[in-house]
Parts: C-alpha cells; structure tokens; sequence
C-alpha cells in the first residue's frame, strides 16, 4: 500500500515536472517507501491540486504553448482551419498529441516535424520558408520594390518634362520625319 | 528604343502566372498527398476485439494490409468485398489483413462485420492515436506494408481488387529490399 501511493506520487511527479526529473522522481519513490504514510499521502494530495492550469503558471504555459503550435496546425478534415480552431474529434486529439509531446519535452519544432513527416508538408498553415516555398514570401516584396523603382523612375522623368515650359516644342522635335512633312504640307494648304 | 527592348518582358512576366494557372486548375485538391510511402511503418500496439494485443512488429515477414475503416464510412462497405477477397486469397503466414476500427464503437463495428461478413482481425484505436501516427484523414484508408516494415502505399479511399493483387503480388514477389537484403550478407 504504501509502495503504491509513493510509486503515484512518483508518477504523478513525472507527470508534472516532465521527464527531467525522472531520476529525482525514482529517489522519492525510495525515500518515500521508508517514510509514514501519512506523510506521503499529503503531497501526493498537493501534486495532484497543482495539476491545474489555473492555479499552476506551468500548466497554463504548457496549454499556451499547445494551442500556439496547434494554431499552425491545418484541421486534416476540414478546409483552411487550424486543429485550434476545429471542433472534429480528430483535431482535438491531434491537439493533445502537441500537448503530450511539449510535456514530454519536444520543442515546438520537433513537434511540427512529426506531424510534417506524418502528413507532409501539407500539414503546416503556414509553409516553411525554403527551398521553393522562399518564392511565396520573397515575390511580394520583390514586386513591391519592383513597382516603387518604376514609380520613381517614371514620376522623375515625368518631373523633369513637366517642370520645361518648352516641353511642347521638345515634344515637336520629335515628330518623324514623315509627320514633319505631312504637317507642314497642311499648313502649306490651309 | 530602350522601350522596344523591354517589350517581350510583358508576355514573359505573364508566363509563371498561366503556368500556375494551368498547374493549380489542372490538379485535383482531393487528392492528398502522403509522405508516408517508403518509410518504415510505425509501430503500434492495440487491442483486438477479444482483448489481444496486436504489435505491428510481431508482424514482420508478412506482408500487412493496414486497413483503418469504421461502420459508419459508405466507402467502406464498397471496398468490403475486397477486403473479403483478400482474405480468401492468401493465407495468413504470407499476407495479414488488419482491421483498425476509427472513431466507430466494437458494437457498431461487430454489427457491421456481422452483416457484410469476414474474418480477419479487427483492433480498436479509441484515441485515435495510432490513427494520428499513420497520418490518416478519414477512412477507409489502406497501408501496404512489406515484408520488412516498409510502406509501399498509402492508398486513400476504397481500394479496389486490381490494386490489392498489384500491391501485394509485388510485394511478395520482392521480399527483399535493400536494407534486407544488404543485412543477408553475402547470400547468392
């Protein structure tokens, strides 16, 4: 009996503080089978409270931390929603497979690389911003630039031509040769 | 004159936007793609109807249909059939058929199995977990899986009985792959 209760609360440690502490967890278990009962149920009672993500900062960042990674997660049977913001059972058991993964120590990124590597690239909201993918999110800016060079460009040739007042004639001289003719012919006749 | 020169960038700007016009028109967005194929499969461990625990590595040497499904799929009872056939087809040393029932209860599943028949077993993924791992979709969805662990195909949707014996004819008649067989060494 006591070795159960000492062995939860072991558990029930790991659970918390993540495997980290796997070792510390296995001291108190030993330490724990030694001591009174009663004073191991207390904690045992504590850790379990603590669980809450009201009450533990921990837990809530680890939920914060979930739904940021889930939020770029794309709902595998719906259309353009993230498993956040999908009510399919699917989706919200994907969202506790992020969860459990963050608890056991994943980074966000090895996170993503599993779904990645379970349902392709696909998965991602958002794609990765490489390979040709860099097309996507380098083209706008490109464009951006591209049209404020133009822009310039025309707006200065338009400045220079606009602030000559012989910009009239300077546009007459460069009327073809053709033109030139036809224009003084119908002058010569009128 | 620099204007004439700059002319033919116009129709050449206009040619990445029509060929991802073309491309983008030209593909079917329900087809969904599976980085799955030729990876090894992950290994998992459910519960039979009757309270087995199946691992996908006790299954190894046999080429295995992972076959996730539910009662409630209408594809599913179209591709049944099938599945029944291939039952008959091979024996179990050579060739396992498994049943992974998804998001669908036993009862509803026994119902299923006891109108539309077959025999194979059937394992249940209440977390769906598995499921996930596979990277699956929506049912019915079938993984060929060879005699060394490795996914040959992915196929989403009803399988049909051309594609079964395809599958699993060239995966039994190839058994050996290159990580099997550079691990037989110098064998002739």
């Amino acid at each position: 009996m006591n070795r159960t209760l000492a062995r939860l609360m072991s558990l029930l440690v790991v659970f918390v503080a993540g495997p980290g502490v796997v070792v510390s967890a296995q001291e108190v278990e030993q330490e724990a089978a030694t001591s009174a009962p009663q004073a191991v149920e207390a904690p045992a009672e504590q850790v379990d409270d603590d669980r809450s993500a009201l009450t533990d900062p921990e837990e809530a960042a680890l939920d914060a931390l979930a739904a940021e990674v889930a939020s770029g997660l794309r709902c595998p049977v719906c259309r353009n929603q993230s498993i956040v913001e999908s009510n399919a059972e699917l989706s919200r058991e994907m969202h506790r497979v992020v969860r459990d993964k963050l608890a056991a120590g994943e980074t966000p990124e090895q996170v993503e690389a599993y779904f990645v590597s379970r349902y392709g690239e696909w998965i991602l909201l958002q794609p990765q911003a490489r390979g040709i993918n860099l097309i996507v999110y380098a083209l706008p800016a490109l464009a951006l630039v591209l049209g404020f060079l133009l822009a310039r460009n025309r707006l200065r040739k338009w400045a220079r031509t606009g602030s000559d007042d012989s910009g009239h004639q300077a546009g007459a001289e460069e009327l073809g040769a053709e033109d030139e003719r036809w224009l003084r012919d119908a002058l010569r006749e009128s | 004159m620099k204007k004439k020169q700059l002319r033919w960038l116009l129709p050449l700007a206009a040619l990445p936007v029509l060929w991802l016009l073309y491309w983008g028109m030209g593909r079917d967005t329900y087809v969904l793609p599976s980085p799955m194929a030729g990876l090894q499969a992950p290994d998992f461990e459910l519960v039979t109807f009757e309270g087995d625990t199946v691992h996908l590595s006790d299954l190894e040497g046999k080429v295995v249909i992972l076959n996730f499904w539910a009662s409630w799929c209408i594809p599913c009872r179209q591709e049944h059939p099938v599945l029944v056939q291939t039952e008959r087809t091979w024996d179990d040393s050579e060739v396992v058929l498994l049943g992974v029932v998804y998001q669908d209860s036993r009862a509803n599943a026994e119902r299923f199995l006891a109108e539309y028949g077959g025999e194979w077993t059937h394992v249940l993924d209440p977390s769906q977990r598995t499921a996930i791992d596979y990277g699956v979709y929506g049912v019915p969805e079938s993984f060929f899986i060879g005699t060394d662990g490795t996914i040959a195909l992915k196929k989403v949707g009803p399988v049909t009985w051309d594609l079964v014996r395809y599958q699993v004819d060239s995966l039994l008649a190839a058994p050996l792959t290159a990580a099997s067989a550079t691990g037989a060494g110098g064998a002739p």
